[in-house]
């Protein structure tokens, strides 16, 4: 009852500070209040855009022109990272790939995305797709679901991405199109960074300290 | 810690600024404003005064129709299963915070970094009732454990060297506490990362709320955003009235314009998009899902139709890096959670012109901040109006001046643009004045104008030029013909008025 009413005198003091009533008209957003979006390059030149700007900001990038290199891939950065244990996104394209089988044949322990948190946030690495990505911005899109939960993303220190150019997007405007009515979704742009001590800026604050993004065909 | 302040003496403050503070402000500005101007460069100088023209449309609109779209906002999150609240001022805020604490048995909170929560003091509510409550932003927790204030509005503890930073970890955390910023950051890391993962509840603030999704906005580099609205079981957003937006192409402009003034990244590491509580659709999130919605002043600054524009403010900082004052005192010296020029615009609304009348002054209005912002908030002109109303008090509705002061500057006005009545005058005044002359100086004048006389003398109606101008050069600039002419041609037409006013006032009665 009281935030009902707070929630009346409040809306009361918006509409007489703007001399508006309830029933007063919303004019049109002017047009001057939106930009156009840029245009995209051809594909080459966005997947290059795109692992120039992650690489600017610590991350690291790799192409793959086959889907069996992928174990390559995987073993380099197990060995580089000393992975001990992984988790990862339950989505058709990861099982397509044979991710899970992959790591698990390196040798790599394989922790359920269901697990707990405590657990998940154990695992040396996380492994995820990405529905979109920004070349302008280095910018990976992420969308939470069933089969692709938050955590994985977050908590291991290690984050690996496999993306396809078919997800590259020119602006956040078409991201926007696309995503605004799929519930939470993130913005991932190079590993968690920090400058709050003496503006020296140190990766790996709260989330990962690596972010590695493997582009496949 | 940050109380409400019932006085805030820039004058003295600034006092007793530490000498270290301008030295480590400026570092901090100088890098974020080098690495604006570099993405500015890029973008194009051009395209970026277009986007700021957007953002500042953007914004206007939204405050413009700020009743529909907190409306709309509200019905979207509702939708999406969140639960929203309305807050007048700071206590009904944190008694909301307080009572869902409460009902789930929190007792320990993790924060994301949120103006709105450190103006309504809530961290201190929260410990007092018994809840734990820490800050996750880096900067934002080292200040937290020093017990101080936050010095820049994006790094927090600007003001405070490695070496400081490593004897406050050791002190308050215990072990070994390297002066490194890699090492200290890791400290902080495995310490709040057990928190996280611990926590009853997670707090944050909102960068923007978009109206046509109810979707709330979180913009961090660190990750610890993510966490708070990720991993705890309840999820409360609090967030100024003022941060709504239309809809997702809004978001479009804003989020281009936000980093890039703030720290000069392109985009920051994290934006997360919130609609509501975990969905049936999602593994992760909390259960619960709390938007706050603060007003605590707001809709006071709405009403002034010059300072409304302050409420555009998108939080960047940008203003603070340029400002001159601001670089030599840094940010403590405002007194309150908001420093630089929107800290001056933005307390004395907030709390008053009586509580921070010096912010207003604490300015050289060099113009920079308004050139700066990305919303383009006229900041000098704001800073020009709330000068006046620290004079001339807060109703900012009705006339300032009084009738009778009108009334004179009117007839002056009128006196002179109209050559004979200015003749006139020039005529009546010295006789007039003459009680009141003290040689040169009229010492004290009847009321109203006596608040003038109070404090100084007003200089004595000298003669009239032309009479001067024919004294020093003994030539008449005005024949005399010419002025018996114009003394005769007064006198008729002053008796012409008076015989028609009093004809007209005869005729009315009739």
């Amino acid at each position: 009852m009281m935030a009902n009413t707070a929630r009346e005198e409040m809306l009361d003091k918006v509409r007489a500070a703007l001399k508006r009533t309830a029933d007063s008209s919303v004019a049109p957003i002017p047009a001057t209040a939106r930009i156009a979006p840029r245009t995209a390059g051809n594909a080459e030149a966005e997947l290059a855009s795109l692992f120039s700007e992650i690489e600017k900001l610590g991350g690291q990038t790799q192409r793959l022109e086959n889907k069996a290199d992928l174990e390559a891939a995987l073993r380099e950065l197990v060995a580089t990272e000393s992975i001990k244990k992984a988790t990862l996104w339950q989505t058709a394209e990861l099982k397509a790939w044979g991710v899970e089988d992959a790591l698990r044949s390196i040798g790599v322990g394989i922790i359920s995305p269901y697990a707990s948190n405590r657990e998940v946030a154990e695992c040396d690495l996380g492994v995820t797709g990405a529905d979109f990505a920004l070349p302008e911005t280095g910018t990976l899109v992420l969308r939470s679901s069933i089969e692709q939960p938050r955590t994985v993303s977050l908590l291991p220190r290690v984050h690996l991405a496999l993306i396809r150019p078919v997800c590259l997007r020119a602006d956040l405007h078409q991201v926007f199109e696309e995503a605004k009515h799929a519930g939470y979704f993130v913005f991932v742009t190079g590993p968690s960074r920090t400058a709050d001590i003496e503006l020296t800026v140190t990766v790996g604050v709260h989330g990962p300290k690596t972010l590695c993004v493997i582009a496949l065909p | 810690m940050a109380h409400t302040p019932t006085h805030i003496d820039f004058r003295a403050n600034v006092q007793h600024v530490p000498p270290q503070m301008p030295p480590s402000v400026q570092k901090a500005t100088a890098k974020f404003l080098g690495n604006r101007a570099g993405l500015v460069d890029l973008y194009g100088p051009d395209n970026w005064e277009v986007l700021r023209e957007a953002g500042h449309e953007i914004r206007l609109h939204a405050i413009h129709h700020l009743d529909h779209y907190l409306t709309q906002l509200e019905e979207q999150v509702t939708q999406a299963g969140g639960h929203v609240h309305w807050a007048r001022d700071a206590t009904a805020a944190r008694s909301i915070v307080l009572q869902i604490a409460r009902e789930h048995n929190v007792k320990r909170v993790v924060k994301a970094k949120s103006m709105a929560s450190e103006e309504i003091n809530l961290n201190h509510a929260l410990e007092e009732a018994g809840i734990q409550t820490l800050e996750t932003d880096l900067g934002e927790y080292i200040v937290q454990l020093a017990g101080e204030m936050p010095s820049h509005i994006i790094v927090p503890a600007v003001h405070l060297t490695k070496e400081g930073i490593a004897d406050l970890f050791h002190d308050k955390l215990g072990g070994d506490a390297p002066a490194e910023p890699t090492a200290l950051t890791a400290i902080a890391r495995a310490r709040l990362r057990e928190e996280f993962l611990a926590a009853d509840m997670g707090l944050s603030g909102a960068n923007f709320m978009v109206a046509e999704t109810g979707t709330i906005v979180l913009v961090t580099n660190e990750g610890n955003g993510r966490m708070c609205t990720t991993l705890p079981p309840v999820h409360v957003a609090i967030a100024g009235i003022d941060k709504v937006v239309p809809d997702m192409p809004s978001l479009s402009v804003l989020l281009k314009l936000l980093a890039r003034s703030a720290t000069g990244q392109k985009i920051s590491t994290y934006t997360s998009f919130i609609h509501g509580p975990r969905q049936s659709t999602e593994e992760n999130g909390p259960q619960e899902f709390h938007l706050i919605l603060l007003d605590n002043g707001r809709t006071r600054i709405l009403k002034d139709e010059v300072a409304r524009e302050t409420m555009l403010c998108i939080r960047c900082g940008a203003c603070l890096n340029v400002c001159p004052v601001y670089n030599h005192v840094g940010g403590h010296a405002y007194g309150w959670v908001y420093s630089g020029p929107i800290g001056s615009i933005l307390s004395p609304q907030l709390l008053g012109t009586a509580v921070a009348a010096d912010l207003p002054f604490a300015s050289s209005l060099c113009g920079a901040c308004g050139d700066v912002c990305p919303v383009k908030i006229p900041l000098p002109k704001i800073l020009l109006h709330l000068r006046q109303r620290v004079v001339e008090g807060d109703q900012v509705e009705a006339a300032t001046a009084s009738p009778v002061i009108q009334a004179g500057v009117s007839a002056g006005t009128l006196a002179l643009g109209t050559p004979w009545l200015y003749q006139l005058g020039t005529l009546l005044l010295p006789l007039v004045q003459k009680p009141l002359q003290r040689g040169a100086w009229l010492p004290n004048l009847p009321p109203p104008i006596n608040r003038w006389t109070m404090v100084r003398p007003f200089p004595a109606f000298g003669a009239d030029f032309r009479a001067w101008w024919n004294k020093r050069t003994g030539k008449p600039l005005t024949p005399k013909w010419l002025r018996n002419a114009a003394l005769i041609a007064i006198t008729i037409e002053v008796g012409l008025a008076i015989a028609w006013l009093l004809t007209r006032k005869r005729g009315d009665k009739k």
